[in-house]
């Protein structure tokens, strides 16, 4: 993988799954980072979670296929869901082009406020992208 | 890598044996074929749009949904499938799922090469012998692993495959026959039918993958069986079949890699078969008269939303 600068907004959270959290008080928007949507490729189709559902922390609550390759979407924190973002739902495309944009994925309500701790800061995941790119080189086989 | 060289099995079993493993975080290669021809949807592929189920029922075609990537697929007894687990954390999977690809089909490629076919990777993931595809491969996270899974075609009846797709217009149909016909070929038409044989291919391909991973050659335990009845079980149930996928306003058909097939309606009475192969129409129909000499001098032009909104325009202006 080339090293690419990637796009890291501070005011921003992030998971080891490439999700962006953004927090507004009791509530946060979801979304796909540069990197990932990097490493997904061009997104074919999303499956989100609808208004209502109930979101646990690390479990699966939709599905994104890209090219041949079909992966889950899991949910960074627990909640429930306040809406999805039915314009990447039609057009997936827009997470590839404007991941922190207008290709958020959902808003939630935060059940547990205290697990956005758990998630990391822009200096983390800038560094745990690092570390993952680095990994890649030295075992990956192609 | 624990190795399964399961030959001939029964139809479910080619999909449920790689789900099993999956699902239950072992790794491993399988090889195999179908004992009896069936009909695969993608995880994401709608039932009602994709599927002409009247001739499955005819034909006795039974139907499974898969939890990987790619479209519809019709399998038989003249398909080889390869299929590899690996768990998620499994270092040699690059970030870029797609890229592993690469590495993935290398075997398969150079089981063509031995039989003195020129196969080449059409990336991201097809196979082709001059320029036209000889395989269907797909991706998917199962479980705690994913699977990759490939297939070479020893041979294909493009007619059955054509007649298992919903076709919106019989223009539509005729397309499609023709496109997926020159687009589509397989490893009798290329090497010597002697050496084309399943146990051969089978044997190759085990070759090949030993470059790769030290294999254990292993036997279809207990847990492994009964998870896989499991699965097949889910694979196959109605609720899981009728699942709503995704869903078009106008049909698409990919034929291979960045050839499709599209199907737009213009007006009410208008509507329009388009082939699109890298981005660039190289057919175009309609059943206008009026306008099709019009669109016609389009073929060798970017295929994309303008297009079709000048082509609105134009119906609508020509047929009033």
């Amino acid at each position: 993988m080339e090293n690419l600068q990637w796009q890291v907004p501070e005011d921003l959270y992030y998971d080891r799954n490439d999700y962006w959290v953004k927090i507004q008080r009791d509530e946060a928007v979801i979304g796909l980072t540069a990197f990932g949507q990097y490493n997904t490729g061009d997104i074919l189709y999303l499956e989100l979670p609808t208004e209502g559902t109930a979101l646990t922390r690390g479990k699966k609550i939709g599905s994104i296929e890209s090219g041949k390759w079909v992966g889950k979407l899991t949910a960074p924190l627990t909640g429930q869901v306040i809406e999805s973002n039915q314009k990447v739902e039609s057009n997936p495309h827009i997470v590839n082009q404007d991941a922190f944009g207008e290709g958020w994925l959902y808003r939630m309500l935060l059940q547990d406020p205290a697990e956005v701790a758990e998630l990391m800061n822009a200096t983390g995941y800038d560094r745990w992208i690092a570390e993952q790119i680095q990994k890649e080189k030295e075992t990956t086989v192609l | 890598m624990d190795y399964y060289r399961l030959g001939r099995v029964k139809w479910w079993q080619t999909q449920a044996y790689y789900h099993a493993l999956a699902e239950m975080g072992r790794e491993g290669l399988l090889i195999c074929y179908t004992d009896t021809p069936y009909v695969c949807l993608g995880l994401h592929d709608d039932l009602e749009q994709e599927i002409n189920q009247e001739y499955c029922t005819q034909q006795r075609l039974p139907l499974i949904r898969r939890e990987t990537g790619g479209g519809v697929v019709y399998l038989d007894n003249r398909q080889i499938f390869f299929q590899l687990v690996l768990n998620r954390d499994n270092p040699i999977l690059p970030l870029s799922r797609t890229r592993f690809y690469n590495k993935f089909l290398t075997p398969a490629i150079n089981v063509c090469r031995r039989l003195g076919i020129n196969a080449t990777l059409k990336e991201p993931a097809d196979i082709t012998i001059d320029t036209r595809k000889c395989s269907g491969n797909a991706s998917g996270d199962i479980g705690e692993g994913v699977a990759y899974v490939g297939n070479l075609l020893i041979n294909f009846d493009c007619e059955i495959m054509c007649n298992i797709l919903r076709t919106p217009s019989p223009r539509y149909d005729r397309i499609l026959r023709k496109t997926m016909k020159s687009n589509l070929t397989n490893l009798s038409q290329w090497s010597q039918r002697s050496r084309i044989t399943r146990e051969n291919i089978m044997t190759m391909l085990e070759k090949e993958f030993s470059y790769w991973f030290l294999l254990n050659r292993c036997s279809l335990d207990e847990q492994l069986e009964k998870r896989a009845q499991e699965v097949f079980k889910r694979l196959t149930a109605p609720e899981w079949l009728s699942m709503a996928g995704r869903k078009r306003p106008y049909r698409k058909i990919k034929i291979a890699e960045e050839i499709y097939l599209l199907e737009h309606k213009i007006t009410d009475d208008v509507s329009l078969s388009v082939v699109v192969e890298d981005g660039v129409i190289t057919e175009i129909d309609s059943n206008s008269t009026a306008i099709n000499n019009l669109i016609k001098s389009h073929i060798g032009n970017r295929w994309d939303e303008d297009f079709l909104n000048n082509t609105v325009e134009l119906t609508q202006r020509f047929t009033g």
